[in-house]
């Protein structure tokens, strides 16, 4: 399968680590030298040194018998032009790109889907805002994904040193917990992401991730000692492009909104656009205007400004001064490990969001959805159960999955189920898989059709 | 740098050669010819070893290989090879020393086809095969040969591939390394079966065909008869192998490229114009030199001059003429061709045309430069401009060859070496070439010189080899700094 990437950013350079890391042929084309030694250095994928709006450079990036098409350079109209010279040369690719300005998105089912036949377009600004909405619903998980149309969740739990489960073995735990049904699909310790086995013990400090069905949800939340109360009050920090789509967002439901904005005339300009939210002048980092507005008060902290540093401190400033909860918008992926560290657990990233949204529609066999774990180590995969696949009419337990991959849902019949060892998959089931990163390509080979011998 | 990986990964190679000696086994069981114990116990000493070092540090896997690591991985891999290599000339006493097997191993892998042997002839076939076959096996590299067969060393593969194959720009065939590594090896062992049967045809037995094919396709230069390719003296092989040397001698890119239906990439590729262009000009001038001086006939001489011209220009070193007879011009000529070289990414030693070419090029700039100061001219490959840092390390190259040929001439003739002899191996064997001239010329072999100069030469054949770099970091001290 080869896949061209055109734009060396960070959002190219993850998704070509993730396809590359699972065998794939990954050609990526950009104008900037020192942007592709990167690449070259660090990746095993092919690097052509060009414009990839360019016809001649797309030709000779191999465009002709590609699977995938993904314009994800910084610029719109750059995206834009490749995607049209590449529907010129390859009809048949599947072409996805990466367009921020509302002008083109607003249009783009008339415009762009016609006569570019782009088959989606990815905007990281609203994924993000997806991100944290859901991520709202679920206010203390450090993660919330949904599968099977919200009827399946994936929570990320970080667990305190006062929760019930501290120090209990996997198996015990769920003994303990009888008919309710959830699985421990990950825990992140140290660092280190690893599949649990039933004689593991969760540990204060760990990060867990389990799956389980969405009316479940504050049964299971319970049992880790956390108790679903609701938001309320939300602050954001930065009027941008995206804390603008975000409170408007939030506007639809019943919460309360300030938002914080530097800039004078960007603050007129939102209040003009928003009705509910109050719109504050000021900086997020200002001491004094945080205890003005009551941030003890404030359920969730929202940093998104721009400026990572400026985010990093303005969350840090607004738990320090009692806010429950924060979340920080994070660029530089390697800043992720550093900020969990000094105790920022929620981490909003809109390239994470765009690389998940495309590393989706970038997988082959029929999987519906992937989301990705802390910082890519793990990927879940939501997929059809075909009826030729390696994964049907047969225990769990006796498939050819490799260590570090688990079924942790099946979804049959619109009901969720959560599979134990005998547990059979039928045929147009939806199941959903965790598999750490260097086993993704083996899961996917099971999830494939097989050829029979006839 | 993590050892324990590098000494897996190594061990992981040495393995791999072990099971290549299956072959000249099989050739020496045929053939009954008494070198079967010898050539057992060297592959199972070889397996053992290689089997030992990976089973040692088994557990030891990293998800991110450093350049460092790759080029130690690449150079003990190489030495390692030259190693094991040896144990079948010690075993079956076709060498006398250990110093005498590593010599001949080193040439073979490194292509070089340099030998300490006086009569060929009657060295046991098995023996002989495998001799060829380090050759065939270094030819296209056993990094790319391992990046082709070994799924683990997708890790960092690209690093190892790099270390092996430096030539100034790099290329890709293929999206993915191993993918890349693969398709060299489709091209390199589809051209070594035709040339097999087009030797067939002319009268060589199976045995001698693929001997000479594994030599003629890695522009290596061993032979199984002491006259070399004159033993034939048939016009038909001649030019059979003048042709595959030639082939050899270009990127196996183009041949690539050509073979997928693209074969205008070869016209236009500049580095094999200025390549086809110097064997011409090359061949043209010794022809008319050795014309009455040494042959009587026009054809005689052209025939000589071409196989020559071409064996030594693509570093092969096979002889059907004792060159070392001709006027000056032409053996000046050959002096040349042994540090020209072939083009990058063909099995070919010597410094490579495309590092010759930009550095001409790269003159013509600074004089052009001269003339209109504000000129703005980069150097261009084709239509495509150069990068500066590709031509700034060009230089250094050039300058650490010549100064490596420098010192290592010193050291010869600080051995008692004769000058002539001490220039002519050093160029022949750093340059992969094999034969020189003085007392290593066409018709005579390196066994007379002292213990010292063939461990000396063996390192000159794998720094050629592996294009200096990858090797000569090892001996810089900041390398090993933690």
């Amino acid at each position: 399968m080869r896949i061209i990437i055109v734009g060396a950013g960070e959002v190219g350079f993850h998704i070509a680590k993730r396809l590359a890391f699972e065998n794939k042929e990954v050609v990526v084309i950009d104008k900037r030298t020192e942007a592709l030694k990167r690449f070259a250095d660090l990746l095993d994928v092919q690097i052509i040194q060009g414009s990839g709006s360019s016809p001649s450079v797309l030709e000779e990036s191999g465009i002709r018998g590609a699977d995938t098409f993904l314009a994800v350079t910084d610029s719109d109209e750059t995206n834009l032009v490749a995607c049209l010279f590449a529907n010129a040369i390859e009809p048949g690719i599947v072409k996805f790109a990466r367009i921020r300005d509302e002008d083109y998105t607003k249009h783009w089912p008339g415009m762009v889907q016609k006569s570019l036949n782009i088959h989606t377009v990815i905007n990281p600004e609203v994924e993000v805002v997806k991100t944290i909405e859901k991520s709202l619903a679920v206010p203390d998980a450090e993660h919330v994904s949904d599968f099977a149309e919200g009827k399946i969740k994936l929570i990320g739990l970080r667990i305190e040193a006062n929760s019930p489960v501290v120090g209990e073995r996997l198996q015990d735990l769920r003994q303990k917990t009888g008919e309710l049904r959830f699985i421990i699909a990950a825990i992140f310790r140290n660092e280190r992401l690893t599949v649990p086995i039933g004689k593991d013990r969760i540990k204060a400090g760990d990060l867990v991730y389990f799956v389980c069905g969405a009316e479940e949800l504050n049964k299971v939340l319970k049992i880790f000692g956390i108790r679903a109360e609701p938001i309320r009050r939300i602050l954001i920090v930065g009027g941008g492009n995206i804390g603008l789509r975000l409170a408007l967002e939030l506007e639809t439901k019943q919460y309360h909104i300030r938002l914080i904005e530097k800039d004078r005339e960007r603050c007129e300009y939102l209040a003009e656009r928003l009705s509910h939210t109050v719109v504050l002048h000021g900086d997020g980092t200002d001491q004094e205007l945080l205890e003005e507005e009551n941030i003890r008060e404030i359920d969730v902290a929202i940093s998104l400004t721009g400026n990572e540093e400026a985010n990093v401190l303005s969350s840090l400033l607004a738990r320090g001064l009692g806010a429950k909860r924060t979340m920080t918008r994070i660029n530089k992926f390697h800043y992720i490990p550093i900020i969990a560290a000094i105790g920022l657990g929620q981490i909003v990233s809109p390239r994470l969001s765009a690389i998940n949204s495309i590393v989706l529609h970038v997988r082959k066999g029929k999987v519906l959805s992937t989301v990705s774990l802390k910082g890519e180590e793990a990927e879940v995969l939501e997929a059809v159960a075909l009826e030729t696949s390696g994964i049907v009419e047969r225990p769990l337990k006796d498939l050819h999955f490799p260590r570090g991959a688990i079924v942790l849902a099946i979804l049959r019949e619109q009901k969720s189920i959560i599979p134990d060892g005998e547990s059979i998959v039928h045929p147009g089931d939806r199941v959903i898989i965790l598999s750490t990163r260097k086993n993704i390509a083996r899961v996917e080979e099971e999830l494939m059709v097989k050829l029979e011998y006839f | 740098m993590r050892w324990r990986y590098v000494v897996r990964t190594v061990g992981a190679l040495i393995c791999c050669i072990g099971l290549t000696m299956i072959v000249p086994l099989i050739f020496a069981v045929c053939y009954h010819d008494g070198s079967e114990p010898a050539l057992i116990k060297a592959m199972l000493l070889t397996i053992a070893t290689g089997a030992c070092l990976f089973a040692l540090f088994r557990g030891h896997r990293i998800s991110v290989m450093s350049h460092r690591e790759g080029m130690a991985i690449v150079t003990l891999g190489w030495i390692g090879a030259g190693l094991v290599g040896a144990l079948p000339f010690l075993f079956a006493g076709t060498c006398e020393s250990f110093a005498d097997s590593f010599f001949e191993s080193v040439s073979g892998f490194s292509t070089t086809g340099a030998s300490i042997l006086t009569d060929i002839e009657v060295v046991p076939r098995g023996i002989l095969m495998w001799r060829s076959l380090t050759h065939w096996l270094g030819g296209m590299g056993i990094i790319v040969l391992s990046l082709a067969i070994l799924p683990f060393l997708g890790v960092g593969g690209m690093q190892l591939y790099k270390a092996e194959v430096p030539g100034p720009i790099p290329d890709k065939l293929r999206p993915r390394i191993r993918d890349t590594a693969m398709v060299l090896w489709k091209v390199y062992v589809l051209f070594s079966v035709i040339e097999t049967v087009l030797l067939m045809f002319g009268d060589m037995d199976l045995f001698d065909s693929l001997c000479h094919t594994f030599g003629t396709m890695a522009t290596g230069g061993f032979s199984t008869k002491n006259a070399s390719i004159g033993h034939y003296n048939s016009v038909y092989i001649d030019t059979v192998i003048t042709v595959f040397m030639l082939i050899a001698g270009v990127n196996f890119s183009l041949h690539y490229l050509a073979l997928r239906g693209r074969p205008s990439h070869m016209m236009k590729d500049p580095e094999c114009r200025f390549f086809i262009g110097a064997v011409l000009v090359f061949v043209l001038i010794s022809t008319m030199s050795v014309f009455n001086s040494v042959y009587g006939s026009l054809g005689g001489s052209f025939r000589y001059a071409v196989f020559q011209v071409v064996s030594i220009v693509t570093t092969t070193g096979y002889a059907t003429a004792d060159f070392e007879r001709w006027p000056a011009l032409p053996q000046c000529i050959l002096l040349f061709c042994m540090f020209l070289g072939a083009s990058a990414g063909s099995t070919g030693g010597g410094m490579k045309c495309m590092r010759i070419m930009l550095l001409i090029k790269h003159a013509y700039r600074e004089l052009l430069r001269l003339i209109h100061p504000r000129a703005v001219a980069p150097v261009k490959l084709g239509r495509r401009p150069v990068p500066d840092d590709v031509i700034k390390s060009v230089w250094g190259f050039f300058i650490i060859y010549l100064g490596l040929f420098i010192l290592s001439s010193f050291l010869l003739a600080a051995m008692n070496v004769d000058v002539v002899t001490s220039f002519s191996a050093v160029a022949a064997c750093i340059g992969n070439i094999g034969p020189g001239i003085g007392t290593v010329g066409p018709t005579d072999n390196y066994a007379h010189l002292p213990m010292m100069a063939k461990w000396l030469l063996a390192l000159c054949m794998l720094l050629g080899r592996l294009e200096i770099y990858t090797v000569i970091v090892l001996f810089v001290p900041e390398f090993w700094r933690k």
